[in-house]
C-alpha cells in the first residue's frame, strides 16, 4: 500500500476481510508471514507503536462513556502517548465542525449520540491521533446516506494530506478507490475497470 | 447438663431431639412428593458426620498444638477455598489456580497472623486454638468476595470486548484496556463486605459472636472479638479480590497485548 492511496477490499461475510485488517494492525494472535511499514519490519517495533501509527477502527464505533472531549482526549491518556499533549479544545471544536458535527458540543455524553455520530467522532479520534495507515472495517455499513458520506469525506481527505487507507467492504467498491480487491475463501484478488 | 466453663453440653438424646425437626421435614417433602427427602437425608448425615469428625480432629489438633500442624491445616483450607473460587467462576481462564492460591494464602494468611499474634495476643502467636478457627472464618468468608470479583471481572471484560478492542487498537495496554473492567469487579467484589459491616449487630448476630455468647462468654468480651473478625474479614475480601484481579487480568490477553475474544482462546 502506498501513502496517499485508498484500497478497497471486497467480500462476502466470512471470507476473512476484518482477519486481515486485524493482522495488519497485529491485533491477531498466533500469526505468520512478513509486515513492514516504510521498509522496516514490524517485528521490530512495539506492538502497541505500531498500532498508533497503523490504526484500526472496529466496525462497531466502540466510545468510552463520557462526553465526547474525553473520548476525543482519550489516545493521549495512554501510556503510548506520553509526553504528547493532546489537541487543543479549540482545535477540537473545529475538527468537529469540519465533520459536520457543529451541532455537537464537545461537553455532550456520548450516550446522547446517534450511529452515525458515534461513527464520525471514533473516526475522528483515530485520526487525530495522526497515524500513517488506516485500516476501516466497514465504514459505513449501518449509516445513514448523510453520515455515510460525511465518513467517506473524511476517508478522502486522510488519504489527499498522505495518509494510506486499506477499507473493507461487503459488497460495494467505490469508484474513488486507488486500488480494488476481492478476498475469497483467502485468496486476494485485483479487481479491474470492468470488474 | 453443665460443665464448669458454664457452656451447657448437648447430648445424644438432644441431638436425637433437634433430628426430629428435620424427620418431620422429611415427613411433610414425602407427603407433598417434592422429591427431595433422599437429599435431605443425606445432608443430615453428612452434617452429622462431617461437624463430628471436624470436633474429633479440633480436639487432636488443639491437644497436639504443633506449628507444623497448624501450618498444613491452613494449607488445606487454601487449597480447598481455591477450588471453590475457581468453581465459582466459570468465565475465567483455566491456570489460575496458581495465582487464586497465592492471593488467598498471602492475604488469608497474613491477616490471620496478625489477629492471633498482635491483635489478640495469643502465646505463642501460632497457637491452633487459635489459628484455625479465625484463619477458617477469614479465608472462608473471603472466598465468596475473591470469587465474585472473579467472575465479574472476566464477564465485564467480555461485555466490553468492542470496547477493548477499540482500546487496544489505539495503542492501550492491557491494563489500560482492562481497567474499567477491573474496577467495576472489584466494586462487585466489595459491596456484600460492605453490607455486612453495616448489617452486622442489627439484622443478625454473627456466628462468632453468637458461637462465644453460647458458651458463656460476656457480651461485651465477645463484641470486640467478632469486630476484629468483622474487621479482618473485609480486609482479606478486599485485598484478596484486588490481588487474584491484578494477577489474573492479563491472561486474556496475548504477549502482543490482544484480548482475546470468545472463539479465539485455548
Amino acid at each position: 500500500m502506498d501513502a496517499g492511496t485508498l484500497t478497497d477490499i471486497v467480500g462476502p461475510s466470512g471470507s476473512g476481510k476484518t482477519t486481515l485488517l486485524l493482522a495488519l494492525a497485529r491485533l491477531l494472535g498466533d500469526v505468520s508471514g512478513e509486515l513492514t511499514l516504510d521498509g522496516a519490519d514490524a517485528s521490530g517495533l512495539d506492538p502497541r507503536v505500531w498500532r498508533t501509527r497503523v490504526a484500526y477502527l472496529p466496525q462497531r464505533a466502540s466510545l468510552v462513556s463520557g462526553t465526547v472531549g474525553d473520548n476525543l482526549t482519550l489516545p493521549w491518556l495512554l501510556k503510548v502517548r506520553a509526553g504528547q499533549s493532546p489537541p487543543a479544545m479549540a482545535d477540537l471544536r473545529q475538527a468537529l465542525d469540519g465533520v459536520g458535527l457543529d451541532d455537537i458540543a464537545l461537553d455532550r455524553d456520548v450516550s446522547r449520540l446517534s450511529v452515525g455520530q458515534a461513527a464520525r467522532i471514533a473516526l475522528l479520534r483515530t485520526i487525530l491521533t495522526g497515524p500513517d495507515v488506516l485500516l476501516l472495517d466497514e465504514p459505513d455499513a449501518s449509516l445513514d446516506d448523510a453520515s455515510a458520506a460525511q465518513v467517506a469525506r473524511m476517508t478522502t481527505d486522510f488519504v489527499d494530506r498522505g495518509g494510506a487507507v486499506v477499507r473493507v467492504r461487503h459488497a460495494r467498491t467505490d469508484a474513488g478507490a486507488d486500488r480494488r480487491y476481492r478476498l475469497d475463501d483467502g485468496r486476494l484478488t485485483e479487481l479491474t475497470e470492468r470488474d | 447438663m453443665t460443665e464448669a466453663t458454664g457452656v451447657v453440653a448437648i447430648g445424644w438424646p438432644q441431638l436425637a431431639l433437634a433430628s426430629g425437626f428435620i424427620i418431620a421435614v422429611g415427613a411433610i417433602t414425602l407427603v407433598l412428593h417434592l422429591g427431595v427427602a433422599k437429599d435431605l437425608a443425606i445432608a443430615t448425615l453428612r452434617t452429622y458426620a462431617q461437624l463430628l469428625a471436624l470436633g474429633f480432629v479440633l480436639r487432636w489438633v488443639f491437644r497436639t498444638n504443633t506449628p507444623l500442624l497448624v501450618v498444613a491445616i491452613l494449607c488445606v483450607m487454601l487449597l480447598a477455598a481455591t477450588r471453590i473460587v475457581l468453581r465459582r467462576s466459570p468465565d475465567a481462564p483455566p491456570g489460575l489456580f496458581g495465582s487464586t492460591l497465592l492471593s488467598m494464602a498471602i492475604t488469608g494468611i497474613t491477616i490471620t497472623f496478625v489477629v492471633t499474634g498482635l491483635v489478640v495476643g495469643v502465646d505463642p502467636w501460632w497457637r491452633a486454638q487459635y489459628v484455625i478457627p479465625i484463619g477458617g472464618m477469614i479465608i472462608g468468608n473471603s472466598m465468596s468476595g475473591i470469587a465474585l470479583a472473579l467472575e465479574r471481572v472476566f464477564a465485564d471484560l467480555d461485555s466490553r470486548s468492542d470496547e477493548v478492542l477499540a482500546l487496544t487498537a489505539l495503542g492501550a495496554t492491557p491494563w489500560e484496556a482492562a481497567r474499567a473492567s477491573v474496577r467495576t469487579a472489584l466494586r462487585a467484589g466489595l459491596i456484600p463486605g460492605i453490607n455486612t459491616l453495616a448489617a452486622v449487630g442489627i439484622v443478625f448476630i454473627p456466628g462468632m459472636m453468637a458461637g462465644q455468647v453460647l458458651a458463656g462468654v460476656d457480651p461485651l468480651v465477645a463484641a470486640p472479638y467478632q469486630i476484629v473478625v468483622m474487621m479482618m474479614v473485609a480486609a482479606a475480601d478486599v485485598l484478596g479480590s484486588v490481588c487474584a484481579v491484578l494477577l489474573s487480568y492479563g491472561r486474556r490477553f496475548t504477549s502482543d497485548g490482544v484480548y482475546l475474544e470468545k472463539g479465539h482462546r485455548a
